[in-house]
């Protein structure tokens, strides 16, 4: 009852302050306008724009809003002394705290839910534009990672964890997938995804032929065909439902078919799609998972504030903040070192190996980083917006794995927010 | 008590109450009377648990003043008018209400009257923001009260009030005393104690100089004091002959003032 008296109050007193109109104002603006921002290349590439716009924009100036409401509003009330007012009724130093970050978890659903609602417009006035056969990413496809992996026959060498089979049947890779068809009467024929690092010796080609099997390998029923496939492009090929039928089992065995062309595998390259489910519940998934991320930096800057000024606290939960997406950034970097390698078989030798002074660099950057983010929140773990561009329900272990990391989280940080308010006094 | 505030580095910087060994009993006023930073804010705030003491302990109606149960009893009116601003007078005391777990019907029952009692009934739907001093303090009064307290704990309540709102707080105070309510009353204004206190304080420099009940203190048992109308210069002077003839010391002869004023500023001479 306290605590959500207090939660209201906190909940009142920040929907008046204007930084969070103007960044609300400013983040619908952009979403509003983004749909008619001239986009280039793919036909879903204004829908992908939405998204991207809407998690990486929009939502992050709202983010920032309410780190800075929820950052100074402590201080606030121990600067004015209105702290008196609510410390001397019978109410503990924890209630006003917990009931904070209450009022700025209401604040955070709100802004979410109006949000979310506005940007599902956005998106069907975006989708609208575009024909039906191109609203892949509108889906929600079930995710399934190969069960095992293994190459039949030669490889012709291994590089970076990567391994290289040269063409004409050397060596075949063969990725088994079982229960991908764990629901009964789905409407929806399975895809395979394949994303293969392929090269040709030969020089300059767009198209490379790869035999690719389907087969289920406990009824032996399968097809094999020859598709022709784009360097630097995934490929995307329907499952016959027949063929998992019977038994939800299936291997997909792949080789290039001319002896001059190579093609690198890693266990992780290719994927099943199944089982689609509704787009909604995948998009309020991604909302809930927001939310709990809102809720992690809430908790963050309201436990600064038992302990800093209101300038300090504001500074400090917005360095959190981008620490925890720049740490993201850092780590795609170091993975962009270890990819150079994919053209190896173009490019000149010189060209081939990273320069020591960027693995230094590389090194200097990523090690503390890491050792930091053992500390600081790691915002990498709420990312749905790589779901949703790709169109792929959101597991239920994201799920589970954000709100129980914000949970662990938050309980820390109130454990440290309440020793230090044991000692504080209120001049 | 003692309590020694520190300074950024935790070093000992200033002495703002030392060892005030001090009883409040139930039902009566108790002025606590001091000039500018004699530790009387200092004092409440360690009642209330808001500062920790440097060394000692306190008891508010028997329970530790760190006990959260007892502040269910205990109504608090800070030295200044910290309300927030952008709530009007009902909701604000709504508010406060709530953080007394009052149930809905009783609280809008006691803001009623509240406003009422403190005359803000016209100005009831007002933003704070728009309110004089003098109707701030009233509202935090109507806030120190909401909770129908036992222990009314009031740091300098006229401070920002003119002559007829000191007026009205003193009747409040009184009204409180019929209702059986003890009060502790903070001020540096020595009329408003004198009318309304049955016991008082002085402090000076964060050490209690002198408590008693306000009768005896002013009553000074080898002075004498002659209050006369329509006495002639002459006849003054005859009175002053015969009392020298009597071995008396005739101290002064005036208009009485302000008798607590005196002792007060005695006291607070004799020590600094
Ligand atoms: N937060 C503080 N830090 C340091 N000194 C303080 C603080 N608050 C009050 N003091 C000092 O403590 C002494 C007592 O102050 P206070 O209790 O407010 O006096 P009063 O209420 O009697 O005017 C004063 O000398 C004041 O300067
Ligand atoms: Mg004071």
């Amino acid at each position: 009852m306290v605590i959500l008296a207090i939660a209201c109050h906190t909940f009142r007193d920040a929907i008046r302050k204007k930084v969070l109109h103007v960044l609300i104002g400013l983040g619908i603006l952009i979403m509003v306008i983004t749909p008619f921002i001239p986009t280039s290349g793919e036909p879903d590439a204004r829908l992908k724009m939405v998204f991207v716009v809407f998690f990486q924009v929009v939502l992050v100036l709202c983010n920032i809003g309410i780190i800075f409401l929820s950052a100074i509003s402590l201080p606030r009330e121990i600067e004015d002394k209105t702290i008196f007012g609510i410390l001397s009724k019978p109410v503990s130093r924890m209630d006003v705290i917990v009931g904070k970050i209450t009022g700025f978890a209401f604040l955070s659903a709100l802004l979410l839910a109006i949000l979310s609602l506005l940007n599902i417009v956005v998106i069907q006035y975006a989708a609208s534009g575009i024909p039906t056969e191109h609203r892949g990413i509108l889906k929600a496809r079930e995710e399934f990672k190969p069960s095992n992996f293994s190459i039949r026959g030669k490889i012709h060498h291994a590089r970076g964890g990567i391994a290289w089979i040269e063409g004409e049947k050397t060596g075949v890779a063969v990725w088994s997938f079982t229960d991908v068809n764990k629901k009964e009467g789905y409407r929806y024929s399975p895809e395979v995804e394949l994303n293969l690092k392929l090269e040709s010796s030969k020089g300059f080609t767009d198209v490379i032929p790869l035999m690719i099997g389907m087969e289920n390998p406990v009824t032996g029923q399968g097809i094999a065909e020859v598709v022709p496939a784009k360097l630097d492009e995934s490929l995307t090929l329907h499952i016959d439902p027949a063929i998992i039928q019977k038994s939800d089992t299936v291997n997909i065995s792949v080789f290039p078919v001319l002896k001059t062309d190579y093609m690198g595998v890693t266990p992780e390259d290719v994927k099943i799609f199944s089982a689609q489910k509704g787009f909604a519940s995948n998009y309020a998934k991604a909302a809930i998972i927001t939310f709990f991320k809102f809720l992690l930096i809430v908790i963050i800057a309201v436990m600064g504030s038992t302990y800093l000024s209101a300038p300090v606290n504001i500074v400090s939960a917005l360095v959190v903040f981008l620490c925890g997406h720049v740490l993201d950034f850092m780590k795609d970097f170091s993975l962009l070192i270890e990819h150079y390698d994919i053209h190896e078989h173009i490019l000149p030798a010189a060209q081939r190996n990273p320069g020591s002074l960027l693995i230094y660099v590389d090194y200097l950057i990523k090690k503390p980083l890491e050792w930091i983010t053992f500390i600081l929140p790691d915002f990498k773990r709420f990312d749905c917006l790589k779901f949703i561009l790709n169109g792929v329900y959101i597991p239920s272990e994201t799920m589970r794995m954000s709100i129980g990391y914000t949970a662990v989280y938050a309980g820390i940080c109130l454990l440290i927010s309440s020793l230090i308010l044991r000692k504080r006094e209120f001049f | 008590m003692t309590k020694v505030y520190r300074d950024f580095w935790g070093r000992k910087k200033i002495h703002a109450l030392t060892n005030l060994n001090l009883t409040i009993e139930r039902g009566e006023i108790f002025g606590l009377l001091g000039p500018n930073g004699s530790g009387k804010t200092t004092t409440v705030k360690l009642l209330l648990g808001l500062l920790f003491p440097t060394s000692g302990k306190s008891w508010l109606l028997g329970y530790p003043s760190s006990d959260l149960k007892v502040k269910n009893k205990v109504g608090f009116l800070p030295e200044e008018s910290y309300l927030y601003k952008f709530l009007n007078a009902e909701e604000i005391l709504d508010f406060y209400g709530k953080l007394f777990d009052i149930s809905k019907k009783e609280r809008k029952e006691r803001i009623d009257r509240l406003i009422q009692e403190v005359g803000l009934a016209p100005h009831r739907r007002r933003p704070l923001s728009q309110y004089s001093k003098g109707m701030l303090r009233r509202i935090g009064l109507a806030q120190a009260i909401i909770n129908d307290p036992e222990l009314v704990i009031l740091d300098e309540p006229t401070s920002g009030l003119d002559p007829i709102g000191c007026r009205e707080i003193k009747d409040m105070i009184l009204e409180f005393k019929r209702q059986g309510k003890t009060v502790v009353l903070c001020s540096h204004l020595l009329a408003e104690v004198q009318n309304v206190c049955d016991r008082i304080a002085i402090f000076n420099k964060g050490t209690l100089q002198v408590v008693g009940g306000v009768k005896e203190l002013l009553s000074q048992k080898d002075v004498v004091e002659f209050l006369v109308r329509n006495l002639s210069d002459a006849d003054i002077h005859a009175v002053e002959a015969f009392i020298k003839d009597k071995s008396g010391d005739v101290l002064s002869i005036s208009h009485p003032s302000s008798t607590l004023e005196e002792i007060f500023v005695k006291i607070i001479q004799n020590h600094s």
